[in-house]
């Protein structure tokens, strides 16, 4: 079927190997670091999740327009420069304009440089393939990277504080968890996550 | 001499060329967003000032003064004067120190005669959650207000009664660095404010503020 689908069309394949197949932080582990220190309320875990879509399609419409240039030792070089730049203006973009939310994201911000999910999509997809594609694709994985994102942070601020959105989601007497707000709240529920995920590939259909 | 020049052109052109187109579009952006970043941050300012001199109405800036940064250039800061029914109620200016993991940028404020310390409020910090961070706590700060503006010396935990108000600082547990950065900012900037406003005739004797 998934063979059938990338012949057929390589930008239902780019979106379907972007939310599931192949998202980055439950299937291919990478990314990690930002979702264990923003998921600890949806709201910063939204924000970092827009930041990367926005640094990944600007990436990839760039190292695609490159494609053909690019050669073996400058080929690394490129792409962070290419990284750097875009996660620069999105931190720009979030200082200007979202003063509060830059400081309770800190250093992750400008740390999305550093995100094997972007170099990986600019060497696997975006250096060699189309434009189109390239766009398709950044956004799929994008997507796939904040859902995974803020699917960790609505359950930690649900158990942690038992409000989502500062909205009240359980019973005032239920005692919030705080060590749902830590990072050990963090890598528990990355964990039972995960074996979710895993459970769900290995069920029969 | 030709060829290698041919070689380097014909390997590096993109780069040359990527990074060009870069550097115009981080240009850009900062030409953009520039101005109201520095608005933001002057309001955050503004908001921590009144934290710490809250019986101030206005915080008007001052022509900029000239003052010796940590790296030993000379450099421009602005003194804002608090002013609440046309009377001064105290300077508040902007002192920096060098902490564990990057500069720790403090806001300072003192009282009308520059006598005593009313506080600092942490403008930026990257210091550890949990352990450097603490210098934005009550526990720490507290230990600053009312303090006279001398040279603070820094001790250890157990050392010195943390609530007794004196130029003696008792360190944060496991976070002597930035404990320190904010007692050597407090103890390089404050007398060089002193220094200044009492050259400009604002405070001291005859002052006329």
């Amino acid at each position: 079927m998934a063979a059938t689908l990338e012949r057929q069309n390589p930008y239902s394949e780019a979106v379907v190997t972007g939310l599931w197949r192949e998202i980055p932080v439950f299937r291919m582990l990478l990314g990690t670091c930002p979702i264990l220190a923003v998921t600890a309320a949806v709201k910063p875990a939204l924000t970092m999740g827009l930041c990367v879509i926005f640094v990944l399609v600007c990436s990839n419409i760039m190292v695609s327009l490159m494609r053909k240039g690019l050669r073996p030792h400058v080929r690394i070089l490129l792409f962070t420069l290419t990284i750097a730049t875009f996660v620069t203006i999105a931190d720009l973009f979030l200082r200007a304009y979202q003063p509060r939310m830059s400081e309770v994201l800190g250093p992750y911000v400008p740390l999305i440089i550093v995100n094997c999910v972007i170099i990986w999509r600019a060497e696997a997809r975006a250096s060699n393939s189309g434009v189109l594609l390239s766009i398709v694709d950044g956004l799929a994985m994008g997507l796939g990277f904040t859902i995974a994102l803020c699917v960790l942070a609505t359950i930690r601020e649900i158990l942690g504080t038992g409000k989502l959105f500062e909205i009240q989601i359980l019973p005032t007497a239920f005692p919030a968890w705080a060590a749902m707000g830590m990072p050990v709240g963090a890598f528990l529920t990355f964990g039972f996550v995960l074996g979710f995920i895993n459970y769900l590939k290995k069920k029969p259909a | 001499m030709l060829d290698n020049l041919k070689r380097f052109v014909r390997e590096s052109w993109l780069l040359v060329a990527a990074s060009l187109v870069c550097g115009v579009l981080l240009a850009a952006t900062n030409a953009a967003v520039g101005p109201r970043i520095e608005l933001n941050k002057a309001a955050k300012l503004t908001n921590l000032a009144v934290g710490l001199l809250p019986e101030a109405k206005t915080f008007a800036p001052l022509d900029p003064v000239e003052i010796q940064g940590l790296d030993g250039k000379t450099e421009k800061a602005v003194v804002f004067k608090a002013v609440a029914d046309d009377k001064v109620v105290g300077w508040v200016f902007k002192v920096v120190g060098s902490g564990f993991a990057d500069k720790i940028e403090l806001v300072a404020a003192v009282d009308a005669s520059f006598q005593k310390i009313a506080g600092y409020d942490v403008m930026t910090s990257s210091e550890t959650v949990n352990f450097g961070d603490q210098i934005k706590e009550a526990y720490y700060r507290n230990q600053f207000v009312g303090a006279p503006t001398e040279r603070f010396n820094l001790v250890g935990t157990g050392t010195a009664k943390p609530e007794l108000i004196d130029s003696t600082i008792v360190a944060i547990s496991g976070a002597t660095i930035s404990s320190a950065a904010v007692v050597q900012a407090m103890n390089y900037y404050v007398p060089q404010f002193k220094e200044q406003l009492e050259k400009k005739g604002l405070i001291g004797n005859g002052s006329n503020p």
